[in-house]
């Protein structure tokens, strides 16, 4: 049930355009789920390293992590 | 178990908060935590706490510019072992306090602080300026419109008599915030600095659809002044963006989102001085910081046209208000008509409100002063 | 060893009495070459009067959403020992007290792993690590929890880390245990501190009495601030001594010299409620008028102090200006207890942050959301009574939305019997 659910959440992921989403827009890809179920499920994605975070510091966003984000991300910053 | 950089996951502690508050309280204060009955200041920067136990504790407070080195803090607990048992506190408006329970160590503490240069000014208690609260400036912030410890740096060094004394009306607390997004929160001050930006971002449209997530820079613009927009250069289709500057309130959110937007620009940017706010509820409600000066441009190193402005509102404040009166109460008395003219601040179209819920703070009243 | 960058305009607030933080950096550069550049980019927005900082967001410790700020220099030609330069924050203890043991061990690992730079503290109270790379944040983090016993606080859209002021630890004001209710906050939370599911930051202050020492009313979506619901305690006696110029008034705040308290003008008058009466010997407070607005007490240390039936008010609301404009916080629960286990704040708590996670657009405080769909929609969930206390003023528009419930008949007309008793 769970597993089927973050299935889900992945599947949402992907099929957007933009790569960055905020919070209560993931809950979106899982309707029937509470705020605070949906929030367990993106926990355990991010701990399977499934989903990562993004912060502008003052906001966080979720998103699928890249093979190399981070370096990607650092060689264009700098 | 050292740090293995090939498996974070082993022994990995997460979730164990911060230690307890009590960890690392003195044995006075364990001892009689709860029991204070009252306490004096002694001198400028020095006070003591009596608890009904008889327990006495001396607190030396001193001033630091929060940007510290770990060879600062390594002398700080140089002092703290010789002194304070190894025990020292910081307040919430980055003052460092030396904690000592036997009264013999007190004078040779404030002696051995004195002799090291100007490292750890003694004072920020009563009715004085006490430290300024600050964010990061120029220092490590992407979108300040002004440095931050250079400025306060610049402030402290002029006023540094009120840091040291009690000769104020009541006390000032200056704070300052480098752009309005203020993490700094410096709406309730007595007298806040504030950076502004002038300027709406410019757009670099050969870089944004590289560097940016477009709906991304969309969705950051607090106030929706931010479109798509495909732009032609050189024969080549760019997705870009457009802005509407007049919807622009210079929050630099966008940049933050795309660095193809550059908000900062040396001849635009600059500090607003704000006056009048508070947060304690003694006798007034707290109160909201109000403006004093729109704009004033950036004068580093030292600043010196915001330095003068602040000196000037704090002695015409300290020669006019009565005790106990902070800045918005002096003011909220003599009317803003008043402080304008005993500062000698000019009052222009930009401190007439024109934001929401602006009509909330015009004159609506014949009463007023020639 | 002399330093690469030269830094004149920097170098000019090496002077004057203020202690320099640029003296404090070159004393390090000398052998952080991180230092050495930081000062040399200054020194560059010094000159162009523009900040050179650019903001990433992918770093981090694995599985934490807040606690680290990603950082790159927009010069890394010119400065590249802080072409990263990340920040860590760390939470910190209630209150600040700190053993110089703690603090060296945290000098030892940061002059190792980072730049040797911190804020002591950043705006919400975490200590701030100020700049290393991406490879030394794992490190830095299992040191943190491995050798210090901390972790890292809130950023982004997390609960951001709760502080209070010292209360119960060295003051006699303090009218709930400010520490003990910040530690229990932080460790019950944790999942929300680190692991963001709110639409945005979410601050809790708390401060021992209305002389509010961190400033919760002006800054936290949740201020909680102590308060009493007897009478002040008066010790006759010291406020006798207080007129006959044997105390120092304020306990010295406004001047040492010993001289007679003036105690009509300095206090009776300046009480707001003037709730107060001075008949040349005792002091008589009708409590029942009392705003506990502290000033008597702050003048008359020695004499006065507040009850003993103590608790908290809870406001809720607070933020800087972006983006609806600066709000400070509003009263919504006039009196709360507050004593372990604080399960009845936890229920508020929780309530309130299932309506906020539930109904608040991306990026809106829970104090514009209140604005948004209303106080009473906030109350409702919440659960709160409407009170008096809650506001400066009745409302002054004529714009009620009445509830149909309280309507007889609802919002339903009998059209037909309207029509027979009025004629089109």
């Amino acid at each position: 049930m769970s597993e089927e659910a973050k299935q889900k959440i992945l599947e949402w992921m992907k099929s957007q355009k933009k790569t960055k989403h905020y919070f209560n827009d993931l809950c979106k890809a899982v309707p029937e789920l509470s705020m605070r179920q949906a929030k367990k499920l993106i926990n355990e994605l991010v701990s399977e390293g499934k989903l990562r975070y993004w912060s502008s510091g003052s906001t966080t966003m979720y998103m699928l992590p890249g093979a190399d984000d981070v370096k990607d991300e650092e060689d264009k910053m700098t | 178990m050292p740090f293995d950089p090939n498996d974070i996951m082993k022994d990995r502690l997460t979730d164990i908060g911060p230690p307890k508050f009590d960890k690392f309280f003195p044995p006075i204060v364990k001892k009689n935590y709860g029991k204070w009955k009252y306490h004096e200041i002694i001198q400028p920067g020095v006070l003591v706490h009596v608890s009904e136990t008889g327990d006495e504790l001396y607190s030396v407070r001193v001033g630091t510019p929060r940007l510290v080195s770990v060879d600062f803090i390594r002398e700080v607990c140089e002092i703290a072992d010789k002194y304070c048992d190894g025990y020292v506190r910081w307040t919430t408006r980055n003052n460092i306090e030396f904690l000592v329970s036997d009264k013999s160590k007190l004078q040779p503490l404030i002696d051995d602080l004195k002799s090291r240069d100007n490292r750890f000014p003694i004072g920020g208690t009563g009715a004085c300026i006490t430290n300024i609260v600050h964010t990061q400036g120029w220092v490590h912030c992407h979108t300040p419109a002004i440095d931050a410890s250079g400025i306060v740096k610049s402030v402290m060094d002029e006023l540094y008599e009120y840091f040291c004394s009690h000769k104020l009306p009541a006390q000032v607390r200056i704070s300052l915030a480098c752009c309005l997004n203020m993490c700094g929160a410096v709406h309730c001050s007595d007298i806040a600095i504030l950076g502004v930006h002038r300027k709406p971002p410019f757009i670099e449209h050969d870089r944004v659809q590289n560097v940016c997530e477009i709906p991304l820079v969309i969705a950051a613009c607090p106030t929706a002044a931010i479109k798509p927009k495909k732009v032609e250069i050189d024969g080549k289709e760019y997705k870009s963006v457009e802005i509407n500057n007049a919807r622009c309130m210079f929050c630099g959110n966008c940049y933050t989102m795309c660095p193809a937007l550059p908000i900062a620009d040396g001849q635009g940017d600059g500090a607003a001085i704000w006056v009048g706010g508070k947060v304690s509820n003694s006798r007034v409600p707290p109160k909201f910081s109000k403006l004093a000066v729109p704009y004033i441009p950036n004068e580093p190193p030292r600043w010196p046209t915001i330095v003068q402005t602040i000196k000037k509102i704090v002695e015409t404040y300290a020669s006019d208000a009565r005790r106990y009166e902070r800045i918005g109460e002096w003011i909220d008395r003599i009317g803003w008509e008043r402080f304008f003219e005993k500062t000698g601040l000019e009052f222009r179209h930009e401190h007439i409100d024109d934001y929401r819920l602006a009509m909330t703070t015009w004159r609506t009243t014949t009463q007023f002063k020639w | 060893m002399a330093l690469k960058h030269k830094t004149p305009m920097v170098d000019e607030l090496m002077s004057g009495p203020w202690p320099s933080f640029v003296a404090d950096i070159k004393r390090l550069a000398e052998r952080k070459p991180q230092c050495d550049d930081l000062l040399g980019l200054l020194e560059l927005s010094y000159r162009d009067k523009e900040g050179h900082w650019k903001h990433g967001g992918i770093v981090g410790v694995f599985g934490y959403g807040g606690g680290v700020i990603g950082r790159y220099c927009d010069r890394p030609d010119l400065f590249p020992n802080v072409a990263h330069f990340h920040t860590l924050r760390v939470n910190q203890p209630a209150s600040k007290f700190y053993t110089t043991d703690v603090l060296r061990k945290l000098c030892d690992i940061w002059e190792e792993k980072g730049s040797g730079l911190f804020n002591f503290h950043g705006s919400t109270g975490d200590i701030i690590l100020l700049g290393t790379t991406t490879d030394q944040l794992e490190p830095v983090f299992y040191d943190l929890t491995h050798e210090l016993g901390m972790d890292l606080g809130g950023s982004g859209s997390n609960l951001r880390t709760p502080s209070c002021c010292v209360g119960r630890a060295r003051c006699e004001w303090s009218c709930l245990d400010t520490q003990d209710l910040t530690y229990d906050l932080t460790m019950r939370y944790q999942d929300e501190l680190h692991r963001p599911m709110f639409p945005y930051k979410f601050k809790f202050k708390v401060s021992g009495c209305p002389n509010d020492c961190v400033a919760a009313i002006a800054r936290a979506d949740c201020s909680i601030i102590g308060t009493w619901r007897d009478n002040i305690r008066i010790d006759q006696e010291a406020v006798r001594a207080y007129v006959g110029g044997e105390l120092v008034p304020n306990g010295g705040a406004h001047g040492f010299e010993k001289r007679p308290l003036d105690i009509q003008a300095e206090v009776i008058d300046k009480c707001p409620t003037k709730c107060m009466e001075w008949d040349g010997k005792n002091l008589k407070i009708w409590d029942e008028e009392c705003v506990r607005c502290m000033h008597c007490i702050n003048v008359m240390p020695r004499a006065l102090r507040p009850g003993e039936d103590v608790g908290a008010t809870i406001l809720v609301g607070a933020k800087a200006p972006i983006l609806e404009g600066a709000q400070l916080s509003s009263v919504v629960i006039p009196f709360m207890k507050m004593e372990p286990p604080y399960e009845e704040f936890h229920e508020f708590v929780e309530k309130m942050w299932d309506w906020w996670m539930e109904h608040g657009k991306n990026r809106e405080r829970l104090g514009e959301l209140i604005q948004r769909l209303g106080m009473r929609e906030f109350l409702k969930v919440t659960g709160l009574k409407p009170d008096p206390r809650m506001v400066n003023t009745p409302r002054y528009n004529p714009y009620i939305f009445f509830d149909p419930a309280d309507v007889p008949g609802g919002w339903e007309r009998d059209t037909k019997a309207f029509r027979e008793r009025h004629q089109p």
